[in-house]
Formats: C-alpha cells, sequence, structure tokens
C-alpha cells in the first residue's frame, strides 16, 4: 500500500476540517465549502482552475436548470392542477390518498429538488387534510418521505446523483444515463408508500390527539366552521362609556400582552372601522372590537376591563364573512426572506395589515410575545386579513400559503410550454444522447424565451447555497483523488474488513453513507466518499460504479432525524417531534437499504 | 399595603428603625424569618442560605450554580411573603430581589465608621475587632452586591431614600421613612398587587426549575407565564414534567409557553 505523503495528511486534515464544520455548523456548510475552494489551490493540493472547475461542472449547471425548470412548472400551477385528478382517483379513504398524493409528489421530485416539490405540494396536502379530514401529521410525513425517495428515480432528482457522473470523470467510467436509476428508484418509493400503509398505524403519530391539543391552545383556525358556534374563536366586544377615564391607556398590544387575545378589527371614532389594527393603536371608550382567542381569555378580558362581551357579531359580521376575510396558516419556506428575523421585525401587521395570531413550531404552540420570536423555515404563522391583503402577503414570497388557489399569482396559459419545454430536455438526453446539462439548460432557456418565467424570476429561483455547496466541495474530491488519498484510505479499510463479498462490501457502503449523511450535508457525502468508494471496489475487484452509486443513492436515505431540508419543512405544520422521525426513519431507513442493496443485485447482478 | 425593605450595614441602627417603622405604620416586619421559612420549605440548611446570601461567590462557586439555587429559592420565599403588602423587610438584598416591584419603598439606612464600630464595640469587642468585623462585613456585601447584581450597594441610585442616622435619631428617621410610604408612588395599586403576584408566581417557577436547569430565564405577565430555555432545555424529559407540574399545581397561570432559541430578557428571574 502507498505511503502517506504530507500532501495525503494536508487532504486528510481538510476533509476532517469539513466535516467538523459540517456538524458543528459555526459557519452554513456552503461557507465550508467556499473555504475548501478557497484552501485547496492556496495549501496547492490542487491547481487555481481545478478549484473553480466545479462552477462549470456539468453537475453545478444541471442543477440551475432543474431549478429553473422547476420554478417554471411551479409558476403555471401544473402541479396544483394535479391535485384535483388526483384526489378524483384516491376517493376518500386516507391510504388511498397517501398512495396517489406520495407516488405523485415521487414522481415530480425526479425531475425538480426534493424541497421544492415538498413546498409546492405543502399547501395542497394541507387543503386535503382539511377536506377530508385526515391529521396532517399522517399525510406530511409519508408524502415528504415519498418527496426524498423520488428524488432517487432519475439522474437528475437530487444533488448527489447529479454529481455523481462528475465525481467518475477521473476514474474514466461509464457515467450513468438519465433513467439508469428508476428500477431502483421506483422500488425505494414503492417500499416507503408500501411500510407507511402497512404499518402507518404503528410508526406516525396519533394525528387527532395533536389537532386536539392544538384546539385547546388556539382555538380551530378555520373561521367559518366556528363563527357563530359555541366554541368559537371570533367574539365581539364593547368598551364601557367611560373605559379612558380612570386607567392607563389601553393598546391593541396591551390587550394581547395581558390576555393573549388578537384584536382582528377596531372600530376608531367616530365610526371608521378598521381590520387588522396597528398594535399601537389605542382603544377608546364605547367602541366595537373584534378579537380572536381562546373563550376563556376573552371572557377574563371582559371581566378585567369591563367591556361588554356579545353573543353574536354584530357589527363586523359583513367584514367577517368567508367571502371577505379568513385565517390562513402560512409556512416560512426554505430560503424565505422572513427566516433569522423576528416576527416583530417582519412587522407583518404594519407593512400587509394582516394580523399575526399564533405560531406553530414542532409541537410548541406560540401565542405570547410572539413579536420577539425568531423566524424558522417550517414555522406555522396563522394569518387573519382580508383575502386582499393576504394576497399581497403571498405575492412578496418566502410563504407558502393554504388558501384558495385562485389568489395565487399563476400562469396557467403557459402550462403547455413549460410541460413542452420540460419534455423537450428528456428528449434531447435520452433520444440524441445530449450532454445532461446542455440539454436541462435548452429546457430553461426555453421557459425564459417563452415568457414562462422572466429570467429575473429565474435567476431568483436558484438557490445560490447548494450551487456554492456542490462546486466548492468538488475540488475537495479532486485533491481527494489526486494526491492519492482516497485510495490510501480505501486501502486501510480494505486492509481492517479483510476480503469480503462485493455484496457485503456495498452494504457497508451503504450503511456508511447513511450515517455521513445524516451528520453532514448528502453533497459533502458524495463527495468525500465516492473517489473512496470506487478505490475499495476496484481494490476488492467490485464494479466501481455500483459502488458509487451506492452513495449517490444511500446520501438520500435521511430520515432517521429532521436535518434533510423537507423533513425540517414538514416537522412545523405536521407538528412532528424529532422521536417521530427516529420510529419512522429507522424503519424506512432499513428498507431503503435493503431494497437498493437487493435492486442492485437483481438489476445489475452484483 | 406598601412594602418596605430597609438595608444597611451592620451596627448602622437599622434593625432598631425598621421595628419602630412597622410599630408605626402597623405592618407586619421580618427579616431572618426569611431565612427560616426558605429552609423548612427547601429543605436547605438556614446556615447554607445565609452564607448565599451574604458572602460572595468564591472561586469554586463561580463556576457551580449552588448560590444560584439559594438565591432563587430565596427571592421566591421573599416574593411570595411579601405579596400580601403592609409588610417591612430588613435585611440582605431586599432592594436587589425585590427590584422589579414598583410599589417598594427601598430605604437605605447608613452611618459614619466611627459610630459604628463604638456601637460594636458596646457588644463587649475591642475597638480593633470591632472594627476589623465592620469592614470584612461592608466588604462582602460589596462583593456580594457586586458578583450577583453587579451593583454597589453605596450606589443611592439603587435607593428611593437614603437616610443618614448619624444627626437624625432614630425617631427622625423613622418619621421620614413613614410620611415617604405613605405617598402615593408606593400605595398599592390593583397594578402593584398582580405585578407582586405575577413575580411571585416567575420566581416560584424559577425556584422549581433553577437546581436542574441554572440558566432559564422566567417572566410572569398578567398571569401568562413565559420561560426561556434552551433547545436542549426544552426538550428534557425532567424540564416537561416540572412544568406540567407546575401547570397542573397552578390553577392562577393561564397561559404556560416555552421560549428557545432566545436570550431571556432583562426583566426575567
Amino acid at each position: 500500500m502507498q505511503q502517506l505523503t504530507p500532501d495525503m495528511i494536508l487532504v486528510l486534515v481538510m476533509i476532517g476540517l469539513a466535516i467538523f464544520l459540517f456538524i458543528v455548523e459555526w459557519v452554513r456548510v456552503d461557507v465550508v465549502a467556499i473555504l475548501m475552494m478557497v484552501c485547496l489551490p492556496l495549501l496547492h493540493l490542487v491547481t487555481p482552475k481545478e478549484a473553480f472547475v466545479g462552477l462549470s461542472s456539468n453537475a453545478v449547471v444541471s442543477i440551475i436548470a432543474v431549478i429553473i425548470i422547476g420554478a417554471g412548472l411551479d409558476k403555471t400551477g401544473m402541479i396544483n392542477k394535479l391535485v384535483k385528478p388526483v384526489l378524483a382517483i384516491a376517493g376518500k379513504s386516507s391510504s388511498r390518498i397517501i398512495v396517489a398524493v406520495s407516488f405523485t409528489v415521487a414522481l415530480i421530485s425526479s425531475f425538480m429538488q426534493n424541497i421544492g416539490a415538498a413546498a409546492l405540494f405543502l399547501p395542497a396536502i394541507q387543503r386535503i387534510s382539511k377536506l377530508q379530514k385526515i391529521p396532517l401529521s399522517r399525510l406530511l410525513m409519508p408524502v415528504g418521505f415519498s418527496a426524498i425517495l423520488g428524488g432517487t428515480i432519475t439522474l437528475v432528482g437530487c444533488s448527489p446523483l447529479i454529481l455523481l457522473n462528475d465525481l467518475l470523470i477521473p476514474f474514466h467510467l461509464e457515467p450513468f444515463g438519465l433513467f439508469d436509476v428508476t428500477p431502483i428508484g421506483l422500488a425505494l418509493v414503492a417500499s416507503g408508500i408500501l411500510c407507511f400503509i402497512f404499518f402507518g398505524r404503528f410508526i406516525l403519530p396519533q394525528g387527532d390527539v395533536t389537532e386536539n391539543q392544538e384546539n385547546e391552545h388556539t382555538c380551530a383556525l378555520d373561521s367559518s366552521s366556528n363563527l357563530g358556534t359555541e366554541d368559537k374563536c371570533f367574539y365581539e366586544l364593547t368598551t364601557s362609556d367611560d373605559f379612558m377615564d380612570y386607567r392607563d391607556t389601553v393598546r391593541v398590544s396591551t390587550l394581547h400582552q395581558r390576555y393573549l387575545v388578537s384584536i382582528i378589527a377596531l372600530t376608531e371614532p367616530p365610526d371608521s372601522k378598521t381590520l387588522s389594527p396597528s398594535p399601537d393603536t389605542e382603544i377608546r371608550s364605547g367602541v366595537d372590537l373584534v378579537v380572536w382567542g381562546k373563550k376563556t381569555d376573552v371572557e377574563r378580558m371582559a371581566v378585567e376591563e369591563e367591556m361588554q362581551l356579545k353573543d353574536t357579531i354584530e357589527c363586523y359580521g359583513e367584514e367577517l364573512e368567508d367571502a371577505n376575510s379568513g385565517i390562513v396558516e402560512a409556512v416560512i419556506s426554505p430560503r424565505s426572506q422572513f427566516t433569522g428575523r423576528s416576527l416583530g421585525v417582519n412587522n407583518f401587521n404594519d407593512r400587509f395589515r394582516v394580523s399575526p395570531l399564533v405560531i406553530h413550531r414542532q409541537e410548541d404552540v406560540y401565542r405570547a410575545k410572539l413579536d420577539d420570536i425568531i423566524l424558522q423555515t417550517g414555522d406555522v404563522i396563522s394569518f387573519y386579513g382580508t383575502w386582499k391583503r393576504l394576497e399581497v402577503l403571498h405575492q412578496e414570497g418566502g410563504l407558502l400559503f393554504s388558501m384558495p388557489s385562485d389568489l395565487e399569482d399563476m400562469r396557467p396559459e403557459k402550462a403547455l410550454w413549460a410541460g413542452g419545454w420540460l419534455v423537450l430536455s428528456l428528449v434531447m438526453i435520452m433520444g440524441f444522447n445530449i450532454q445532461l446539462s446542455v440539454a436541462l439548460m435548452t429546457g430553461a432557456l426555453g421557459m425564459v424565451l417563452t415568457r414562462v418565467l422572466s429570467i429575473d424570476e429565474a435567476y431568483q429561483s436558484v438557490d445560490w447555497r447548494t450551487i456554492f455547496l456542490l462546486a466548492g466541495l468538488i475540488p475537495l474530491g479532486i485533491a481527494t483523488e489526486k494526491t492519492g488519498t482516497a485510495a490510501w484510505i480505501a486501502g486501510s479499510i480494505l486492509q481492517i474488513i479483510g476480503d469480503v463479498q462485493p455484496i457485503v462490501l456495498l452494504t457497508v457502503i451503504g450503511i456508511l453513507s447513511t450515517l455521513f449523511t445524516l451528520v453532514i450535508s448528502n453533497v459533502g457525502a458524495t463527495v468525500l466518499l465516492v473517489p473512496l468508494v470506487v478505490n475499495m471496489a476496484l481494490a476488492a475487484h467490485t464494479d466501481p460504479r455500483m459502488a458509487a452509486l451506492v452513495v449517490g443513492l444511500a446520501t438520500s436515505n435521511s430520515f432517521v432525524l429532521p436535518t434533510h431540508q423537507v423533513n425540517a419543512l414538514y416537522m412545523g405544520p405536521g407538528r412532528y417531534r424529532t422521536i417521530d422521525f427516529i420510529k419512522a426513519g429507522s424503519l424506512i431507513s432499513v428498507i431503503f437499504l435493503v431494497v437498493m442493496i437487493a435492486m442492485i443485485y437483481l438489476f445489475y447482478g452484483v | 399595603m406598601s412594602i418596605i425593605t430597609i438595608s444597611r450595614g451592620s451596627s448602622s441602627l437599622g434593625k432598631a428603625v425598621a421595628e419602630k417603622v412597622a410599630a408605626k405604620l402597623g405592618y407586619d416586619i421580618f427579616s431572618r424569618d426569611l431565612l427560616f421559612k426558605t429552609s423548612g420549605r427547601f429543605h436547605v440548611p438556614q446556615k447554607t442560605l445565609e452564607k448565599a446570601i451574604h458572602d460572595a461567590p468564591g472561586i469554586f462557586e463561580r463556576y457551580s450554580h449552588t448560590k444560584k439555587v439559594y438565591l432563587a429559592y430565596i427571592r421566591a420565599t421573599l416574593t411570595e411573603m411579601v405579596s400580601r403588602g403592609n409588610i417591612v423587610y430588613y435585611g440582605l438584598a431586599g432592594h436587589l430581589l425585590l427590584n422589579k416591584l414598583s410599589n417598594v419603598l427601598k430605604v437605605r439606612i447608613t452611618a459614619n465608621l466611627e459610630g459604628r464600630v463604638k456601637r460594636k464595640m458596646a457588644e463587649g469587642l475591642s475597638e480593633q475587632k470591632a472594627r476589623a468585623m465592620i469592614l470584612a462585613d461592608d466588604d462582602q456585601r460589596k462583593k456580594w452586591s457586586r458578583k450577583i447584581y453587579n451593583a454597589d450597594p453605596n450606589d443611592s441610585s439603587l435607593y428611593d431614600m437614603a437616610v443618614c442616622i448619624d444627626k437624625l435619631s432614630v425617631e427622625n428617621a423613622v418619621d421620614c421613612i413613614c410620611r415617604c410610604a405613605s405617598r402615593k408612588a408606593f400605595e398599592s395599586t390593583s397594578d402593584c398587587i398582580r405585578q407582586s403576584k405575577d413575580l411571585s408566581l416567575a420566581c416560584n417557577v424559577k425556584a422549581s426549575l433553577v437546581e436542574s436547569f441554572p440558566d432559564v430565564g422566567v417572566i410572569c405577565e398578567y398571569g401568562n407565564l413565559l420561560v426561556y430555555a434552551t433547545q436542549k432545555e426544552a426538550h428534557a424529559a425532567k424540564f416537561k414534567k416540572i412544568l406540567l407540574d407546575i401547570k397542573k399545581e397552578n390553577y392562577d397561570i393561564y397561559n404556560l409557553e416555552v421560549h428557545t432559541g432566545l436570550a431571556a430578557p432583562a426583566n426575567a428571574v
């Protein structure tokens, strides 16, 4: 075996540093990748050209194109249109709904980023959950897992697979075709969905209990079903004529601070009705106000502030009608401009004239001091507002709304164009054997030229974090291979484990990749492991392409912890706890490994 | 229904003033009873509690949380004892432990060193020993205040009133304090009573959590309790159990939430 050289030691140090930074997250993963991109040429481990070769790589360009195509499909509302036929096929049975929706999401996810497909389907699933009265927690996890599994159906389904061919170039191995992985991917999706059908009741959280708990805290969010009933959440009150005479100034924010109720409508003298009043608005004597909150809190407020609580909504009946206003749940989307800033700084009330009522984060419900809460991806905010104002907020972007689709800014007339360009890209790849990046970029360009989306929208849709993560880690892979570090590690591992059957070696690689992807990003795990496993396979006389494929697939086996972007996104709306992911994810992870190895054995005869 | 805290150096006639103020206003008075009650309630020896509230943290205590725990216990008992109002508390750190209440009249009694030494000598000590004891005591209190509350006990801005006993008689001082206590600013309004109840609730919750989770912050506003904790703390089974028990036992809590990833605000206990 080759001796350890100073360059190899330096590469090992850099790998160790990258893994360490991935785990501790002192800086974001893409910044770690850029750090590698800069440090490796400075240490003379790669040439300056090699350091930046990732930015122009087939994988990076393909990912940019896939994201733009996905954004185009989204803009035309094609995906929303899929919901109706899918529901018609599925009927009312929850198992059939899970199968139909999960399979549809998996198929869409095979041609766009997993997180994109998951985000697109979230509002639709919320609507299905409400319509069919199926707890969201029983639908979201199967669908989320299917979005991740769907990424393994084609070679452009997820970043590790897109990256795979580029990582094989130094070894002069034959690249994989677009649909080479399809049988394995479909089997993985099918096994995942079947697992939820057969074992769902054991591994999924009991949704109805969660819903009840939630209602206890927040009241139901559906205004139409609660208005005028015993457990209603909107209440109209009138302040006394001497309300301002013997007390300090009471503002909208004061009442929220004291009784955790949201003032959603207020009459300002002489007779001006204000919906979603600003927190600073003063509450005056003899005025009507409508609040949203728990009945006990509202009653307490009425007693302590000497307000008259009315039996029904009288003055604001028209404003609160379903046709004019309502409550929506909005999920903070990935890369939203609202993340990392507090609700108060985002200032939804003053900017959009909508009232944030409550925030859900995983299993927690926040009602107090909402303004201080720093928003995270996956947080669910319930807003009250007129549909017009909610539409303005929706158009601002960064939030995934569960609201009627006619309020969304769609370009349905471009749906044919969008579908056409996607098909053209696929034909170019399959029929004419044109390189992935060129074919996909053609589709993306076509979408811009036919105004499915503007070039600015195309640029905005690109997730630059993913791009730099990929591009920055590619030179680390080159350095690992070029300096002989990969061969050295592979040799050392093989020396330890001795001669093993190819199937055992692939299983070990699968487990290793699964463990890596739980602690570092799937792209990082792929870049680090592919050169290593190819060398290991060569030394053990196993098919190196299959070893690389196992890494490309198994880095999507990220279900046990909510670290995958899709899981993080669905955790809030589904009110999942980490233990829910551990329970369901452990089973799916084991099934994933078994099915993957079995399919590789059956189809590729390893 | 006001609350008066009287802070003093040793041998500064603080006790005499406090007793006379309480007698004149018809208020209850307590000092060491606080430690006695805390000891009984939390099963901690009185001596340990006294050390916690008197002595500055030692080198090792700075890295452990024992002082924090005992102080939380003492504060929980104190806020409960003063919540009924009409109270004179003379003793250690009252002005700091109750600094979040607006109707507390915080009084500092001062006296010159020579007078204090003479009064100490009356206990049968030599002048040298009496002086050394007073100076050591002052030093400990200064260090304690600085370490725990980052405040100097001689800083007059911590008090509403500072009375130098040298030229005034005890009766004069009592008269001044009683007149001040009857001012509108120290009246117990319904707002003050609520504030006091909220503080007591927050301090009791902190006392329940502090042993296992010393760094949590607790605030209570209008019976709505908010606990500031780290993600790790909030997900601990013990943490959840303690909060569940608190919610079950306290009907005065209208809402209980745990906020993570945020620094506790300055008014948190």
